[in-house]
């Protein structure tokens, strides 16, 4: 059978190896980077945030990291998708890429509204963020399926998801779409703008791959009941 | 090794020719019931020596003859002594009649120290559960220890035992923050007030000056720090900076060790509530992630050589 890798082990490694740590004692708190949250006066606090706050006052903090700032540019998913597009940790480039593909968002838009007749301009969206937004929000898939194994065979089964999976699941199909999918010559952030462009209009490759998924998951409704969680 | 309950006496076997040191040979009186057990004992000299085959065949009785047979050398009638004979010392083992230990670091060698180490560990964790601060020192100088636990240990050991509760003090405490004292506001020749602050991150080491009111000119190193930091994350912290200075490790962990350095010079400026809002922010600790060892067996921190069926 397969080598043993017990005989590599040295007698100083531990035995039980933890896998899934942290640096941090789990009695830190995670921090708190937006501003707005500190400026609410004590009388509009709901009981549990004014449960919450009393514990932050008295439990230590986690350090926040370098990505995160209290200013109004810092958006969460927007560094959520660099750190997806990052390949061997080299952040500027990603970086890059998705400035390059705001700027150049922004620009077709400001074309297609110059050239729209007057009635159309307040439809067209010029704000790039907005767009990504949207774009994202309308290739979140809203059921997955799993692998369920019974009576030896497995079955794809409908299951409901999470919230960060769906994100999650979005931007992995935007990203492995903008990277394969595209002719040799044409770069990263025109193929990513492209793409966003046509799922903000609920076209395009992501959106169909989305629905793909939604069709499976409707056929395969008779197994539903497979899940037991 | 206070161990009052169920002394028991047992024999330990030492070969008499291999004896390098002078074995204290206390005769205990030995009790009626002598619980006994070979300690330790080589197999092949054993199964050689058909004379000493175990101490159930031996009494005290033959022991001591033997004793000061060997000790002594007067004629005796005791059966000559032959080259692989076996001397029998008392003392004092700490099991019970099923054979099993009664403290459950015996096995350590060392029962009472590491017993005490795990204690002070416990003690550790409870005091991070009730974020309480351990006082009084006095009590754990090496006499200390002697005096009140009764452990004597030797010099690398008592270093141990300091490291541990070096640990246990330095936990945070509920109403002091870190170990962090908000300096005063230092006043130069023009009567700017300025603040200092530094930092420290995964190796970059910064520090930096505040300025109360400056021209807004921030300079690292000397330099501008639009130059030092080309990329736009590393330069959102240095929005009231004016001096700051920075070495160790790559960009981004030099200007996370300035942010914290800011963030540290600001607090002289600030009032209670925003020191506090920082803190929520986690603007005040400093990070403790740092680049994760390589282990041996593993090509690198996590990963693993190519896995070869055969």
């Amino acid at each position: 059978m397969a080598a043993s890798v017990t005989g590599l082990l040295k007698p100083w490694t531990p035995r039980v190896l933890l896998v899934r740590w942290s640096r941090y004692n789990p009695y830190y708190l995670e921090p708190e980077p937006r501003k707005e949250v500190y400026h609410i006066p004590e009388t509009e606090l709901t009981p549990e945030q004014k449960e919450e706050r009393e514990l932050k006052s008295v439990r230590p903090i986690k350090a926040a990291t370098n990505s995160v700032t209290s200013s109004v540019f810092n958006d969460p998913v927007l560094s959520k998708f660099v750190n997806m597009m990052m390949k061997d940790g080299d952040k500027i480039i990603a970086k890059g890429i998705i400035t390059q593909t705001l700027e150049n968002m922004k620009r077709k838009q400001v074309e297609k509204y110059h050239k729209a007749p007057e009635g159309k301009k307040a439809e067209i969206e010029c704000n790039p963020y907005t767009i990504f937004h949207h774009a994202l929000e309308n290739c979140k898939p809203v059921i997955g399926l799993a692998s369920i194994q019974k009576g030896g065979k497995f079955y794809q089964v409908p299951i409901p998801l999470t919230d960060n999976r769906r994100r999650f699941l979005a931007m992995k199909w935007m990203i492995t779409e903008c990277r394969d999918n595209k002719h040799r010559r044409t770069l990263m952030y025109e193929k990513l703008s492209q793409e966003l462009l046509a799922a903000f209009s609920k076209e395009g490759n992501v959106v169909k791959r989305k629905h793909e998924l939604h069709k499976m998951a409707e056929s395969n409704r008779a197994y539903a009941h497979y899940r037991w969680w | 090794m206070a161990a009052s309950c169920g002394k028991t006496v047992g024999y330990f076997l030492w070969k008499f020719g291999n004896c390098c040191f002078n074995f204290n040979t206390n005769l205990l009186s030995p009790t009626p019931q002598v619980l006994s057990r070979q300690l330790c004992v080589s197999a092949v000299l054993h199964r050689k020596n058909l004379a000493a085959a175990g101490p159930e065949k031996f009494s005290e009785e033959f022991g001591k003859r033997h004793l000061t047979a060997v000790m002594s050398n007067e004629g005796c009638t005791t059966p000559a002594i032959g080259v692989n004979q076996y001397i029998y010392i008392y003392i004092a083992v700490q099991w019970g009649a099923d054979r099993r230990p009664f403290h459950f670091l015996f096995y350590t060698g060392k029962q009472s120290y590491y017993s005490l180490m795990h204690d002070t560990f416990t003690k550790a964790l409870a005091v991070e559960k009730h974020q309480d601060r351990l006082r009084g020192k006095d009590l754990f100088t090496q006499d200390g220890l002697l005096l009140f636990f009764h452990v004597v240990c030797v010099s690398r050991q008592y270093a141990r035992f300091i490291q541990l509760m070096e640990r246990l003090l330095s936990l945070p405490n509920c109403s002091v923050e870190e170990d962090f004292q908000v300096q005063p506001l230092q006043y130069d020749q023009h009567g700017v007030a300025y603040s200092t602050g530094d930092g420290r991150r995964k190796t970059a080491t910064g520090t930096v000056l505040l300025r109360d009111t400056g021209s807004g000119s921030i300079s690292i190193n000397g330099t501008n720090y639009v130059h030092y930091f080309p990329v736009l994350q590393d330069r959102i912290f240095m929005l009231h900076l004016t001096a700051g200075h920075s070495h160790g490790g790559g960009h981004s962990s030099q200007a996370g060790a300035l942010r914290l350095a800011i963030s540290r010079a600001m607090l002289s400026f600030l009032s209670e509530g925003q020191v506090e809002t920082m803190r929520q922010a986690g603007l005040l600790t400093p990070g403790p992630r740092i680049k994760e060892r390589k282990k041996p067996g593993q090509e690198g921190a996590r990963r693993k050589f190519t896995w070869k069926k055969r």
